[in-house]
């Protein structure tokens, strides 16, 4: 179930929050086991032949963790059993038909499987390896209660698209969180801009991108910069929408849920856009792959092994495509090279060149990512060069443009931390003794919540359902 | 105060996430059509192990819980008026909004001119074979072409999207050439209104069709096609016929998709007979007392291109009862239907199919059962390269 569908937003959400807040605040475990039976139908609604991969992996995830927790008799071979499951899981549904198409390409007489991908995989799977990962080093107990480790795997607001939570984060909550209207409401705000980010920007940039991407033959310059730039807010938006709706519903509900984004389009190096950007799969990496193969604490050659590894991995995790590898070397590269080549120069450059030199690597970044194939990879970025077959210019490029100049126009304010400066203003004129901005700062995002669920209720209204682009992932 | 304006907030925010539920619980079976979108509203989905297994029963829940969202259609309709007069979009609901007339937005690939050409051997290859078996039959055939509304208004296009002007000029010229290897007489009304200067008048600004006086100029043209090669039948000039313009708002196919919200002040018109042509009429094997034109039961309520012969049938017959003139079968889609309060006057037995609703018999039967002395094909230019419904001329079926 997607959080911008109407059975979600009028159905779900509302059924989901009576239950749980009528249930008296002091018995925490009904409440939970609400949360848990309404995030099970959440993830069931997709297919229900899929929650038995869920369930699984929190089967195997509680059970290895009580045998790999400090103390315990082979709980190393505990560890590496559960992992080669639950990373076995997630190769057989995500990996399986890309190996497979791969070898048959090579000449191989194999049968390509058309194999179902369950929502989310990526996101509980890493999650469950997080907290084995974490029992076994002995940072978190391990949970013996398998209703709750289910309950932290399979927590609606964060199950499809993450952030990916670790489990010392999240379980203190699900014993002692105390949930307050001040919390709620701003859950709730959080929520709303969630879902106008998603609905209002990224669906209405997303058909520049579909067009620009599709285009073919009738590729122009101009279209290809408009496509890229599109997808690039597109993205952003999207998932950045996603984020914000599970942190604010993770609020309402008395969760506390990590920040993804911190506007990674202001950054200055590809390094840190992937500070702002999907925080929390930027922090597993490094937790779980990157420092345990020796980080930087180790020989400039093991370096480079280390970051080519790891987002080797990274461009592999967003998909089983030869573009994601593509795009995750390119940024290995990148970092290698900010690291190592040009990083001192880049930092004595003008802040606004930074900001250019980010911003056009991170576009050509979602370029590689877009791309269904090497040969869209070779006509588009041709096409951001100058080589376009349709030319410079096209009527398609001023129809998106006339067509989309609303959301183009809001989306870059909206992507920019223009919001946390207003708030910051209107902060400082509150203290100094202002009504109006107290009044402001109290009703405001209220009213523009409420303003933007109804576009959004609108707007999912009179376009055809579409579902994250994450969820693929 | 703070905590008195979160609770208000939350309080509203759930009331209005719990009235939508609610409405649609009370009140989804009540309404089963959407008006302005022409279609059927979604059924609630029927609960099975397989719909929950596989999925499907969610997405066919979402469809049908928006589609019963309360005042779904006040809100669509607000919508289209903000992004048409507030937002000042190109392009609203698929529709093209420009000064003059309202067009269908179109995708910008092309077919190449070698496909076309194609296509076209093809599709005059059936109907060269439909042409002899009329002949066989006793009968001529006539291939009348008409453009639509968008091929006519097409340089009312804004320059940055697609008109597809020459791919249309390209296509209708294949089209042409593959009929005239088959010899198969064709009426290019696109021609025949290029010379006469394309009068705006000739066609609607707010729907796909043409309007009554358009279709006079085909009506026209065909019968003096005809009476080049020799047909003697009688015409209805413009002296015999009082052009009515209707008082009832008109709402067009292009402005239905806009909640007729694109404002305008075009009218119906109807021509009719001074001294009218008698007629019997059965529809679909049943007797009709439709009229030829059928007009709304008051004049505020709106009308639209069903006006003439009351929209589409599988099959009409029109009997005049002269059997001094020769029997007509016309077949096409909705352009013919103005054109019929027409030509029925010029002949005996009239009979129209349209090959999308009829299904009793293939077309080679139908005319091998009633060997009409003139067979009419009327397709407006979008549907030349159709090969079901009436481009299926050659077909067995059933």
């Amino acid at each position: 179930m997607a959080f911008s569908s109407m059975a979600f937003l009028f159905g779900f959400l509302p059924l989901c929050l009576l239950c749980c807040f009528l249930m008296p605040a002091r018995l925490r475990t009904g409440r939970n086991a609400v949360l848990l039976l309404f995030s099970l139908f959440f993830y069931a609604w997709g297919g229900l032949r899929l929650l038995p991969v869920l369930l699984t992996s929190c089967l195997a995830t509680w059970a290895a963790g009580l045998l790999a927790a400090p103390g315990r008799k082979r709980r190393k071979a505990a560890l590496l059993a559960a992992l080669v499951l639950e990373l076995g899981m997630l190769g057989y549904f995500k990996y399986t038909g890309f190996l497979l198409g791969n070898l048959k390409a090579l000449g191989l007489d194999v049968p390509v499987p058309a194999i179902v991908l369950p929502a989310g995989i990526s996101f509980f799977i890493f999650q469950a390896v997080s907290y084995l990962t974490d029992v076994y080093r002995g940072t978190v107990p391990p949970e013996k209660s398998l209703f709750r480790l289910t309950l932290y795997m399979a927590f609606f607001p964060q199950l499809l698209q993450g952030p990916i939570v670790r489990y010392g984060d999240f379980a203190p909550a699900l014993t002692d969180r105390r949930e307050n209207s001040a919390d709620a409401a701003a859950g709730a705000v959080r929520f709303c801009f969630g879902l106008a980010k998603k609905v209002l920007l990224a669906d209405a940039l997303g058909q520049i991108a579909d067009g620009a991407f599709a285009a073919g033959d009738r590729l122009t310059v101009a279209l290809a910069w408009l496509g890229a730039i599109a997808y690039t807010l597109q993205l952003y938006f999207d998932f950045s929408g996603y984020t914000d709706m599970a942190l604010g519903l993770g609020r309402v509900f008395g969760f506390c849920l990590p920040e993804n984004f911190n506007y990674p389009y202001v950054s200055r190096s590809a390094a840190e856009f992937w500070r702002r950007w999907h925080i929390t799969l930027s922090f597993w990496f490094r937790d779980y792959v990157y420092i345990p193969l020796g980080g930087n604490r180790c020989s400039k050659g093991r370096q480079v092994c280390n970051l080519l590894a790891v987002w080797l991995l990274t461009g592999l995790w967003h998909g089983s495509a030869w573009n994601f590898v593509l795009w995750g070397l390119y940024y290995a590269l990148l970092l290698m090279g900010e690291r190592f080549l040009w990083g001192q120069a880049l930092d004595r450059l003008p802040a606004a060149l930074r900001h250019l030199y980010a911003l056009f690597l991170i576009t050509m970044g979602w370029v590689l990512f877009r791309c269904t194939s090497l040969a869209q990879v070779g006509e588009m970025v041709s096409a951001l060069f100058g080589f376009a077959p349709g030319g410079a210019w096209s009527g398609e490029a001023l129809y998106d443009l006339c067509q989309f100049r609303w959301e183009l126009l809001a989306a870059i304010p909206a992507a920019l931390p223009v919001k946390n400066w207003l708030q910051g203003r209107l902060a400082a004129k509150r203290a100094r003794g202002s009504r109006t901005a107290a009044l402001a700062l109290a009703l405001a995002p209220k009213a523009l919540a409420v303003l933007l669920l109804g576009l959004s209720a609108v707007r999912l209204l009179s376009s055809t359902f579409r579902s994250f682009l994450y969820f693929q992932f | 105060m703070g905590k008195m304006l979160d609770r208000a907030f939350l309080a509203v925010l759930l009331a209005v996430l719990l009235a939508v539920p609610g409405w649609v619980a009370l009140r989804s079976h009540r309404e089963t059509t959407a008006y302005y979108e022409n279609r059927t509203l979604a059924e609630r989905p029927a609960l099975t192990w397989t719909s929950l297994a596989d999925g499907s029963f969610g997405s066919a829940f979402e469809s049908w819980y928006s589609d019963h969202f309360p005042g779904r259609a006040t809100l669509l309709k607000m919508d289209t008026k903000v992004q048409m007069d507030v937002l000042k979009r190109p392009v609203v609901n698929d529709t093209v909004v420009t000064e003059r007339a309202l067009l269908p937005f179109m995708a910008y690939e092309e077919q190449s001119p070698e496909e076309y050409a194609r296509q076209a051997a093809d599709i005059a290859e059936d109907l060269g074979e439909l042409d002899a078996h009329i002949r066989a039959n006793g009968g001529s055939f006539y291939y009348v072409g008409i453009p639509e509304q968008r091929v006519y208004f097409g340089e009312q296009y804004p320059g940055f999207l697609a008109s597809h002007a020459g791919e249309y000029q390209t296509a209708d010229d294949a089209f042409a050439a593959a009929l005239a290897g088959q010899n198969v007489r064709f009426l290019d009304m696109r021609q025949v209104y290029e010379d006469l200067g394309n009068p705006a008048e000739y066609y609607s600004a707010v729907d796909h069709h043409y309007n009554y006086y358009g279709a006079y100029a085909a009506y026209r043209a065909i019968l003096d096609t005809m009476a080049a090669d020799g047909w003697q039948l009688p015409v209805l000039t413009e002296e015999d016929l009082d052009f009515v313009e209707l008082p009832n708002p008109y709402i067009g196919s292009r402005n239905r998709k806009l909640y007729n919200l694109w404002p305008n002040g075009e009218k119906a018109v109807m021509g009719v007979q001074k001294a009218p042509v008698a007629f019997t009429r059965t529809d679909n094997g049943q007797p009709s007392e439709k009229p030829l034109f059928v007009l709304p039961a008051a004049a505020d309520l709106p009308t639209t291109y069903n006006l003439y012969m009351g929209g589409d049938f599988g099959e009409t017959v029109l009997e005049t009862g002269r059997p001094e003139l020769p029997d007509a079968l016309i077949f096409g889609d909705s352009f013919t239907n103005a054109l019929e309060t027409l030509l029925y006057a010029s002949f005996d037995e009239t009979r129209i199919l349209d090959l999308r609703h009829y299904t009793d018999k293939s077309l080679k039967d139908y005319v091998a059962e009633y060997r009409p002395d003139l067979v009419l094909c009327v397709q407006n230019d979008t549907f030349y390269y159709t090969t079901t419904g009436n481009g299926a001329v050659w077909a067995s079926f059933p």
